[in-house]
């Protein structure tokens, strides 16, 4: 997949999600290295930490391979029904979920197997 | 598996069971070719038990963990090797769709799914190789080459299609299937190939046949409660919450052991369905019962089933299709494909869904020649697209800007 594609299906189901609870603002920011990418997504709505939890488990579920490469393809493009995040979940390198006050900010961080901590902000430790 | 190999020789003897399963990897394998009316129980089991194995195999080389997906797989594969699937006929299929993967630069774990349940057209590569006058060698030199070719070409349909239905078709490889059939009946009728139907159904249940599911649901019932007590319960019923879409993983999203006694209980009921209406256990009915256990883990539960399932029975009294006639059994156990209809949409949805399952699902198999073995997910596959295309047309409306 064309990494354009990619990126606008990312952004598509993230903010799927997002958009369901009906935030006032929603900023997605987005930084491309050449072997990897940063997305940023923040909102304005009040999330419980209940909600938070659940958010991170499915961002950041174990790797699967055969359903990513399968099903990975419905990602931000078949958005009848309720947002999957675990279709995010199984294709990035590390995903962080944090509560900012007044909404929630959710950092993913995807890319090919050349991709170099280094240029971004994620935790060496927790990536692949 | 081995408990397979040991019941098929239980109840055929060794020589008589072996014998059978070698003569079934170059019989004709279209829809409908039930094995134990073939060559009986034995070698039917051991046929599956084969297929089982080469499914297993594959996932430990392709290093995936068993899960709700490969769990639905493996059940699947099983159970259409009861009347369709041998190691044979799916083997040069899932070298064709590890081919194709090489080409895109994909693993072959990316593919393993389609990989699995694309061996739906084995009967492509039996049709090719014992039906179209071929012998010897190049017979099975065309027919290896054919299912090459048919694996190639199926993960980009797979993955097109899932479009289609949005994930509201448990079976996307039946439609894929199903989608490429067409053009290769198509194909084999403009060279002059007239498509006989195959009805080879045994009657007559026996003892192993009637309870070697419900056996089995016991066991798995039984291994999710001791292994997980209450918490398998409590699971259970968070099951039932899942709308059941693609992919729905209940062994992740919830827990294996949920998992397993959903799965159980699918069992018991597909089986108590059967026996209250006197239908026969056989090949393609055991096959049917097992596939959706399989997909007990990963999509199917008894609250986003029930709406399809009456939707069925239903259009058999208005049409007055008998209850036990071979597509109307079957329809009723594998229009389990539109249960996340059901599950997402609501009753009614779920009820007009199963409705128009079965008006379709008795067209569609001789549109495909019978070669596509998951008929009931190609005429799924048509109708949730049907009805997400409705239903996404219709949200479609002015927008609620004021």
């Amino acid at each position: 997949m064309k990494r354009k594609d990619l990126i606008l299906h990312l952004i598509g189901e993230i903010s799927n999600f997002l958009l369901e609870s009906d935030p006032r603002r929603l900023v997605i920011s987005l930084h491309q290295e050449e072997n990897g990418l940063h997305l940023c997504v923040l909102d304005e709505n009040p999330h419980t930490d209940e909600e938070i939890k659940k958010i991170d488990l499915a961002l950041n579920s174990r790797k699967r391979p055969e359903l990513a490469g399968y099903y990975g393809s419905m990602t931000g493009h078949d958005m009848l029904g309720a947002s999957r995040l675990n279709l995010l979940g199984w294709q990035v390198k590390h995903c962080d979920v944090s509560s900012i006050g007044s909404g929630i900010k959710i950092d993913i961080w995807l890319g090919g197997e050349h991709f170099q901590n280094d240029q971004f902000t994620i935790p060496k430790k927790d990536t692949e | 598996m081995s408990s397979f190999i040991i019941t098929g020789i239980v109840a055929d003897g060794a020589g008589r069971a072996f014998s059978g399963f070698l003569d079934l990897q170059f019989r004709p394998a279209r829809l409908i070719s039930d094995y134990i009316y073939e060559r009986g129980i034995g070698a039917s089991l051991i046929n599956a038990a084969a297929v089982g194995i080469t499914g297993l195999i594959l996932i430990l080389i392709a290093k995936v963990q068993l899960s709700g997906a490969t769990f639905a797989a493996l059940f699947t594969m099983m159970g259409f090797a009861l009347f369709g699937k041998t190691p044979v006929n799916i083997l040069p299929i899932i070298f064709g769709v590890y081919l194709a993967g090489k080409l895109v630069g994909k693993t072959f774990s990316e593919y393993l799914i389609i990989a699995l349940f694309g061996t739906a057209l084995g009967p492509l590569v039996s049709m090719v190789t014992v039906e179209l006058g071929l012998t010897g060698l190049s017979a099975v030199a065309v027919g290896t080459c054919a299912g090459i070719a048919t694996g190639f070409i199926l993960p980009a349909i797979a993955v097109s299609v899932l479009h289609f239905h949005q994930g509201y078709s448990l079976y996307n490889l039946g439609l894929s299937c199903g989608f490429f059939a067409l053009f290769a009946a198509a194909l084999f009728r403009a060279g002059g190939y007239t498509f006989e139907g195959l009805m080879l159904w045994h009657t007559g249940n026996s003892a192993i046949l009637i309870f070697m599911v419900p056996l089995l649901s016991v066991i798995l019932i039984l291994t999710g409660l001791f292994s997980g007590g209450k918490k398998g319960l409590r699971d259970l019923a968070a099951i039932q919450k899942h709308t059941g879409r693609l992919p729905s993983d209940f062994m992740d999203l919830e827990s294996m052991e949920g998992a397993l006694i959903n799965s159980g209980l699918i069992g018991l009921i597909g089986s108590a369905y059967i026996l209250l209406i006197g239908g026969d256990f056989n090949g393609p009915t055991i096959g049917g019962l097992l596939t959706i256990m399989g997909f007990g883990a990963f999509g199917t539960h008894l609250k986003n089933s029930w709406p399809v399932v009456i939707g069925v029975i239903a259009a058999s009294l208005v049409f007055g299709k008998s209850l036990t006639a071979p597509g109307v059994l079957l329809a009723v156990i594998f229009c389990t494909t539109l249960a996340p209809l059901a599950g997402a949409f609501g009753i009614f949805t779920g009820l007009i869904a199963g409705f128009i399952h079965l008006v379709l699902v008795h067209q569609t198999g001789s549109w495909q020649g019978g070669m596509n073995l998951y008929n009931n997910g190609f005429a799924g596959g048509l109708t949730a697209t049907l009805i997400v295309s409705v239903i996404a047309w219709y949200r479609s409306r002015n927008s609620d800007f004021k």
